[in-house]
Formats: structure tokens, sequence, C-alpha cells
């Protein structure tokens, strides 16, 4: 069975309408996939920059997996969250990323995105915070049903995610 | 040599640079290291405090320590891949010695010199009484054990402030880990892993 191992970190978040952020993510892969040691989901800190505009957690990541197939290679699904001074948790962005199938060290910025509900909602959103969030979260990662949604940009993520393949070669395998 | 590694080796050596800290003056940093259970650090320091530095008289207002890092690891699975965690401390305008920020980074793990600027941060008190209250005494918010910051486990309940930047510098070697099938970058999966040891060392 060939092995990945996804060792690397949340970096932090930029582009944000206000700072006290924190990233909930979480790692989807197909059905071939086992997982064998490390967290396949968490929870960064909340983060509040004192003098920069880009918020950071550093948040490590070390998962290893085995697989018996290419099928369903992993995607790191993110939710950033925005927590005000009243310790009210407001729904900043949704968005994925495919962990990257060559080996080495990877940059990466994830692109988030927010629903926008009808035109109240987003008047009650301007005054008193909130807003709508998606019921079924597989909606980040798969196409579904994505017709149905009408969503608005918000901030990217920086991520920066190594990789190490094993026995991918034997099988014949090119990444 | 052995035909067939069960380990294998990972060697680091490096530096802590600098920091670059806007607000604060005079400041110390330690490190250590955080590994895994399959990982054990074969020689070198496992953790280290440097001097206490400066900041420099011109505009880019730096810190520099210069503190050299050396250590060998040697581990049968590359999960767990060590971190380095670094705290920083400094005086505070009563003179206590209080916690400025904490970092963590992954050492690279691609043979070759790499230089990482990692974000420092400190935990926020949880009310305005409080931040006073640490702010007269002199106690800040500090984690009670720096390895915290390398785990993603339980933080998901702290409030931190992040200010500041270190950067690091690292050489990395590695050995066997091609000959245990772990591809590292993509120049690895060009050339199959099994080979002898004897067309290994004449391949150019």
């Amino acid at each position: 069975m060939a092995e990945v191992h996804v060792i690397g970190q949340i970096v932090g978040a930029s582009g944000f309408p206000q700072h006290s952020l924190f990233c909930k993510w979480g790692v989807h892969t197909g059905g071939a996939w086992k997982l064998l040691s490390g967290l396949r989901e968490g929870q960064t800190q909340v983060d509040n920059p004192q003098n920069e505009e880009m918020a950071s957690w550093s948040h490590p990541i070390d998962i290893h997996f085995a697989t018996k197939g290419l099928q369903g290679w992993p995607k790191l699904h993110l939710q950033v969250w925005h927590q005000d001074s009243f310790g009210r948790c407001e729904l900043y962005g949704y968005g994925f990323c495919h962990v990257p199938s060559s080996p080495g060290l990877h940059e990466l910025q994830c692109v988030t995105w927010r629903p926008v509900g009808s035109w109240q909602d987003q008047l009650s959103q301007l005054f008193i915070g909130g807003g709508v969030q998606l019921k079924n979260s597989d909606l980040i990662y798969s196409g579904a049903d994505r017709y149905r949604l009408h969503t608005s940009a918000m901030g990217t993520v920086h991520l920066q995610l190594g990789v190490i393949l094993r026995h991918f070669d034997r099988y014949g395998v090119e990444c | 040599m052995t035909a067939n590694p069960s380990v294998f080796l990972l060697m680091v050596n490096g530096q802590i640079e600098s920091a670059n800290f806007p607000e604060f003056d005079d400041l110390y940093c330690k490190y250590c290291f955080v590994y895994g259970h399959d990982w054990a650090p074969t020689s070198g320091l496992e953790e280290g405090i440097s001097q206490i530095t400066s900041k420099s008289r011109d505009t880019q207002q730096n810190f520099v320590w210069n503190f050299p890092i050396d250590i060998s690891f040697k581990s049968t699975n590359p999960f767990g891949w060590p971190q380095i965690v670094v705290s920083v401390y400094g005086p505070d305008v009563f003179g206590n010695d209080v916690v400025r920020g904490y970092g963590a980074v992954h050492i690279p793990f691609t043979p070759g010199r790499h230089k990482r600027t990692i974000p420092m941060f400190v935990p926020e008190s949880s009310s305005v009484l409080q931040k006073f209250t640490s702010w007269f005494m002199g106690r800040r918010p500090e984690f009670t054990d720096p390895k915290v910051v390398a785990q993603g486990e339980g933080r998901e309940v702290t409030r931190v402030r992040s200010q500041g930047f270190i950067t690091l510098s690292f050489n990395v070697v590695t050995k066997d880990m091609k000959n245990l099938g772990y591809d590292t970058t993509t120049a690895d999966l060009q050339n199959p892993s099994v080979s002898t040891v004897t067309d290994a060392s004449y391949r150019t």
C-alpha cells in the first residue's frame, strides 16, 4: 500500500473584514484511503493581530494516510469564523483545497466564500451580525448541489503543506 | 553499510537568526524540539536559551541572536516530524520577565538550505480587568508548557494576539529516506528508490 504524509501548517488568513478569526479545518478522503495516524480535523486558536493585517494561527497539521488507489485524493476543507468582543461566533467563509499530489513543500492560498441570503438577511447582518450558513458542510468540498447557492467572496487562507509520498514509484505512479 | 535500513536519520543545523518586534526591547529566546513517539534525538541539544539582545539603532529595528541549533534525530516514521518551538521573553515596564511571543514551525524535510519567518503570538487575558491586573502585577498569561504551541489539540479554547516575527535558517540532511521508499521531492520519483548502495554512491 502506498502512503502519504501531510506535514505542514495552516499559517493564517488575510483579506477578511475584521480581525479576531479562527479556522475549523478537516480533511476528507475517498473510500480507498485509511487514516493511520494524526488528527483528521481540528480548530485553530482565535488570533487578534496587533500590528499586522494577517491573522496568524501557525496551526500544525501532521496526518499519515495509507491508500490503495488514487481516487478520492485528500481535500482540506476550511471554515473561517470571527469571534467578536461579546464572544459570539460569526461565519466568515468556507473554502477547500486539495492536498498537493507532488512531494515537497507547497505554499497554498485557499480562497473563501460566504453564502449570501435575501436582502432582508443582508440588512439584518449589517446591523446585528450573523448571516446564513450551510446546513450541510459537505457542500464546501463537493460540487453536487452548488447550483442552488448564491455566494460572495471573502478573504484568503494561507497554508504551507509538505507532502511526503512512499512507495508510489513501486506502482508506477508519476507525480 | 546496511542493505535494508529500518531507520532513517535527520540532521539539522542552523540558527535562530533575528526577530522583528516593533514594540519591545531587550529580548531573549528559548527553543525546544517537539517530536512524535517514533522519533528520538541521537545527538545535539534539544533545548537552549539565547543571549539578551537589544534593538538595532537603524530604521529596521531588528533583534539579532545568531543562536546556533544543532541536532540529529532518528526515526522509523515521518509522522510526528520534529517541530522547533521558540519562545521569546523580555522585561516589562516594571522589570519583570514576561513572555513576548511563542511560535513553532516544522523542520523542513527536503535536504538543503531553508529560511523560515514565523509569526509569534501571545495568549490574551479573558477580560479587561484581568488584562490590567496582569499588566500591573507583571504576571502575564503564558502557556505552562511551551510545547502546547506545537500541537493541534486544545487550541480552540485559546485566544491569542500575534505580534512580531522570528527568522530561522536551517540546513537539512537526511539519510536513508529514499532507501525506505520515502519521496520528499519530485526529482526522487524519476530515479527509483530501490538500488544497491554502490550504485547510489557513483550515480551523478
